[in-house]
């Protein structure tokens, strides 16, 4: 085991996740709301260590199955700022038991420490354990509200599908094992071949589930509907960058997809996941799937930066996934106030919410625009970006169906500013707003307004990052 | 002194303020709305001094370093083409704020969104760098689409959401022409500078200019309106409140023109050459059709919009004519009709206030009862159908003149559309201001002192420019003349 110590960071992690479900045992109920607070400022403490240390050239290296680089760090930060953010929305979540806080952040905690193990990994033994260390967590959290079927369905579900993908993962991994005689992931070990590729293409595929990119992503509605929305939340943002990440790692950087013949597959699969995702999104009238979607959709947006391969696809990846964050988030805290309120996550449960709540109504609607690519908001500038790799390369097909989607995005978002801004409130019920909704919120809308009117530091600091260690 | 950033920005700040401001004081909120467009009028005037007839270089330029690593910069400046344009939204935003004084529901929100469309205008007609641009360029939608979505007529829901998704539609191709531009720039890094990249254009081939062309084109043709992608302008202008209509018929068609001019022409000078056969015609189809359309509304808002499809073809029609005179025209054509049509709606919009219709068939002999609403309408719709005297003739002339040198057919047959909109003004002035008067409408009140104060300044500067055109001639010309590299 050489270099263990650079994974010092995501272990003390899993440790403080597991005293905190030790904690769970000895700490009475209605005080376990403390342990939400010991969970968050444990991922605070670790993101600012890794925030403060990335500079440092000590803590980078390469060890047996790993390595840390500056852009698995950057990763890191997406995942912990996506963790400490769903646990503040989790503790204005009235609908999770209280008794269960400590296994409930735990688990949050475990599922984030596996990403940041997954985004570090150069062996496949080390992505398959960190991957499913991520998703039985995951499958915990998503069925969390027992009293609900949908969330029983969505959870159940999530589980089917994330056995078989896992199993598509490992046969892709066993026929790279037969194909190299070693599951390290490197390009000297390997012969180009048919088994290979297959191996490759599998792998992707197993990826493509975390990722929710087409044709795996069918799980992604039902789960996230049910789902405790801090957990969905959760599980739109961070597992999906993570991948990306480890994609990134290995399709960019192992494994040139140029190399292997895998940019038309690559491209196909971002095409896809787009156009199934934001065409389905427009018949949705629950507002949770129609973000589950969306949230497809975006992934497929990612994905053209790494179907164009070069280094100017990947810091668009880069810039678009911590973009994603703060806009994700923020749309998902605003729809949590507002479905926690109602009762109901359907589309009119946002009938004139302006007249009610204008300033949650601006920041969920800064929050679709950025989502839509509507300048000036940070997520322009991460599809400009990565739109702009896609000219570069001169994947014009690519780059159109992308702005086209684009379009049809802000038909299903605007849906929802329709019915905040254009209809009439349909009953007097107040609409409380926890004080951490609030503080979530005003993060994102902050970020999503700094970034796009000023994205150089944020550029900046993407191209400080890109390093990744063989 | 920053003074285009001054211009653009103050409504920006003013914005902000209304979103302070308690929802109840409505006065308030109008004071800050008005103090703030106004500061963005004086500062555009108080550039008149300073800016110099004899040059076509930007001047008032503006430039830092925005986004460095991807070369996007801050890079505002204006010239004799843009100056205009800039005065024209700064002049018609506050005449529009006049005619929204009328607006009782939402006032705060109103105002906040008016605003920012302003900025979004002013940003459009400044900006030099094609990132910026079009960031200004999409800031307009959003506000333009509660605008019309909360404060517009019986289908204003409909009419708002086709205005956006038509409107990014055409953007998204433009960003993609951009983005292919920028990495068709050569130097020591690559630049979305227009001006730069102005001077790369000989070393582009036809087939990448054709293509970014088509791109750029498609974009600035939905916002002109040409045809065949005016269909969202009828719905969005009848729908959307009075004053809406004005801005949208004042300046956000000029953005399309002016986009076609700035960027197309001098950004894929082949390309555009290329498409001038095609670009003939479709101005001539803007014409006619646009004319013919009019003649057959029965609806005066809707009447009028049509009658924007056509006064837009005149100006694709000169600019189509590649000769000074033709491109004068386009531009002067583009502050006219600003002010003309501007006016038209507000006069709709008088009338409807009223009489809660619009059918031109349900007035008749309203002279005798509103003397002067006939005087400002009767005086509004002939500058429209261009006769001699006032603003109107001088542009179309100058369009006719300078399309007539290289396009004698299709000139000739654009006549036509002058002659249909002669019929369709001239139509509607019989049958609501002459003939027998009405008696459903004895107690129709004459204008308001607030309507005069909104109209008379644009019924004023139409006869001025149409007596004395020479002054905003001279704002263009060189810059005009420099363009078309004679």
């Amino acid at each position: 085991m050489n270099n263990l110590r650079l994974l010092l960071p995501e272990t003390v992690l899993a440790t403080l996740a597991l005293v905190i479900a030790f904690a769970d045992l000895v700490v009475p109920a209605k005080r376990a709301r403390v342990l939400y607070h010991l969970a968050w400022l444990s991922a605070a403490g670790v993101l600012a260590w890794i925030a403060f240390t990335m500079g440092d050239a000590s803590t980078h290296g390469v060890g047996t199955l790993w390595s840390v680089d500056p852009f698995s760090q950057f990763f890191k930060l997406t995942t912990l700022l996506t963790c400490v953010l769903c646990l503040l929305l989790g503790l204005d979540y009235a609908e999770l038991p209280e008794n269960q806080a400590g296994t409930f952040s735990a688990l949050m905690l475990l599922s984030t420490a596996g990403l940041m193990y997954l985004v570090s990994a150069t062996d496949l033994l080390l992505i398959f354990v960190a991957l499913e260390l991520v998703s039985i967590s995951s499958f915990i959290l998503a069925g969390f509200e027992r009293g609900n079927p949908k969330s029983n369905e969505g959870s159940m579900k999530y589980f089917l599908f994330g056995a078989f993908s896992s199993a598509v993962m490992v046969f892709g991994i066993s026929l790279y094992f037969g194909a190299t005689g070693t599951t390290h992931l490197a390009a000297s070990a390997a012969a180009p071949g048919p088994m290979l590729i297959l191996g490759l293409v599998l792998i992707l595929l197993g990826f493509g589930f975390k990722a929710s990119l087409a044709p795996m992503h069918f799980w992604v509605p039902d789960a996230y509907e049910g789902a405790p929305t801090p957990v969905t939340t959760f599980l739109s943002v961070a597992p999906k960058l993570a991948t990306f990440a480890a994609l990134a790692r290995v399709f960019g950087a192992i494994f040139p997809l140029q190399a292997y013949d895998l940019t038309l597959l690559f491209s196909i699969m971002a095409a896809l996941t787009m156009t199934i995702g934001n065409f389905t999104a427009m018949f949705q009238t629950d507002v949770k799937r129609l973000l589950a979607y969306s949230s497809i959709a975006q992934a497929g947006y990612l994905l053209i930066g790494l179907a164009v391969g070069t280094p100017l696809g990947r810091e668009g990846v880069m810039l678009y996934s911590f973009v994603y964050v703060a806009m994700n988030v923020g749309a998902f805290a605003v729809v949590q106030a507002v479905g926690s309120a109602k009762g109901s996550y359907d589309l009119s449960a946002f009938d004139g919410l302006c007249k009610r709540r204008l300033g949650l109504s601006l920041s969920l609607m800064f929050c679709l625009l950025s989502l839509a690519g509507i300048p000036p908001l940070a997520g322009f500038m991460g599809k400009l970006y990565i739109f702009s790799a896609a000219v570069q390369t001169g994947q014009w097909w690519l780059a159109v169906v992308g702005v086209l989607n684009s379009v049809v995005s802000v038909y299903y978002y605007f849906a929802i500013a329709h019915r905040m801004f254009f209809k009439e409130p349909s009953d007097d019920a107040a609409i409380p707003v926890g004080a951490y909704i609030y503080g979530g919120v005003a993060v994102a809308v902050v970020g999503v307004l700094l970034f796009g009117v000023n994205p150089e530091p944020l550029i900046a600091g993407v191209r400080a990052s890109t390093q990744i260690l063989p | 002194m920053n003074m285009l950033s001054l211009v653009t920005f103050a409504p920006l700040a003013g914005a902000l303020i209304i979103l302070c401001i308690p929802k109840e004081k409505e006065k308030a909120i109008q004071a800050v709305a008005f103090l703030f467009a106004g500061i963005s009028l004086i500062a555009s005037l108080a550039m008149l001094p300073g800016f110099s007839r004899g040059t076509h270089e930007m001047q008032f330029v503006e430039r830092f370093a925005w986004i460095p690593s991807f070369g996007v910069q801050y890079f505002m400046g204006v010239d004799g083409l843009s100056y205009p344009l800039v005065l024209l939204t700064t002049f018609m935003s506050v005449i529009a704020l006049v005619g929204s004084l009328g607006i009782e529901k939402r006032v705060k929100e109103y105002f906040f969104w008016f605003l920012v469309l302003e900025v979004g205008m002013l940003g459009v007609f400044c900006a030099l760098d094609l990132i910026l641009f079009y960031v200004f360029w999409e800031l307009t939608l959003v506000p333009m689409y509660f605008l019309i979505g909360v404060w517009g007529g019986p289908r204003k829901e409909f009419a708002a959401i086709k205005f956006f998704l038509y409107t990014l539609t055409g953007s998204v191709f433009m960003l993609l022409a951009i983005l292919a531009l920028y990495f068709a720039s050569t130097g020591p890094a690559h630049t979305f500078d227009m001006l730069e990249l102005a001077k790369m254009t000989g070393g582009w081939d036809r087939h990448f200019q054709i293509l970014v062309f088509l791109g750029l084109y498609f974009g600035m043709a939905i916002k002109v309106p040409a045809f065949p992608f005016h269909t969202w302008l009828p719905l969005a202008h009848v729908e959307a409140p009075t004053a809406i209509s004005v801005i949208l018929a004042a300046v956000l068609l000029k953005m399309g023109v002016y986009g076609l001019l700035r960027i197309s022409y001098s950004l894929a000078p082949l390309g555009f050459q290329w498409f001038l056969p095609a670009l003939i015609v479709i101005a001539v189809i803007n014409i006619v059709y646009g004319a013919l359309c009019a003649m057959a509304q029965t609806d005066m808002k809707k009447m009028v919009a049509y009658s924007s499809v056509n006064h837009m073809g005149y100006c694709l029609l000169g600019i189509a004519g590649m000769t000074t005179a033709g491109f004068t025209g386009a531009v002067f054509q583009m502050l006219t009709h600003g002010i003309i049509t501007g006016a038209l709606f507000l006069l709709v919009g008088v009338i409807y206030d009223r009489a809660h219709t619009r059918d031109i068939s349900a007035f008749g002999g309203l002279a005798v009862k509103l003397p002067v609403y006939a005087a400002l309408m009767s005086l509004t719709c002939f500058a429209s159908l261009g006769l001699p005297g006032l603003a109107g003739f001088i542009g179309e002339f100058l369009c006719f003149l300078g399309a007539f040198q290289a396009w004698k057919l299709a000139a000739t047959i654009s006549v036509l559309g002058i002659i249909a909109t002669a019929a369709f003004f001239l139509r509607m002035m019989q049958k609501v201001f002459l003939g027998k008067f009405n008696e459903k409408w004895a107690d129709l009140p004459d204008m308001t002192a607030r309507e005069l104060i909104s109209i008379v300044p644009l019924a004023a500067l139409t006869v001025l420019f149409g007596v004395y055109p020479k002054w905003p001639l001279d704002l263009m010309n060189v810059t005009l003349t420099h363009m078309l590299g004679k």
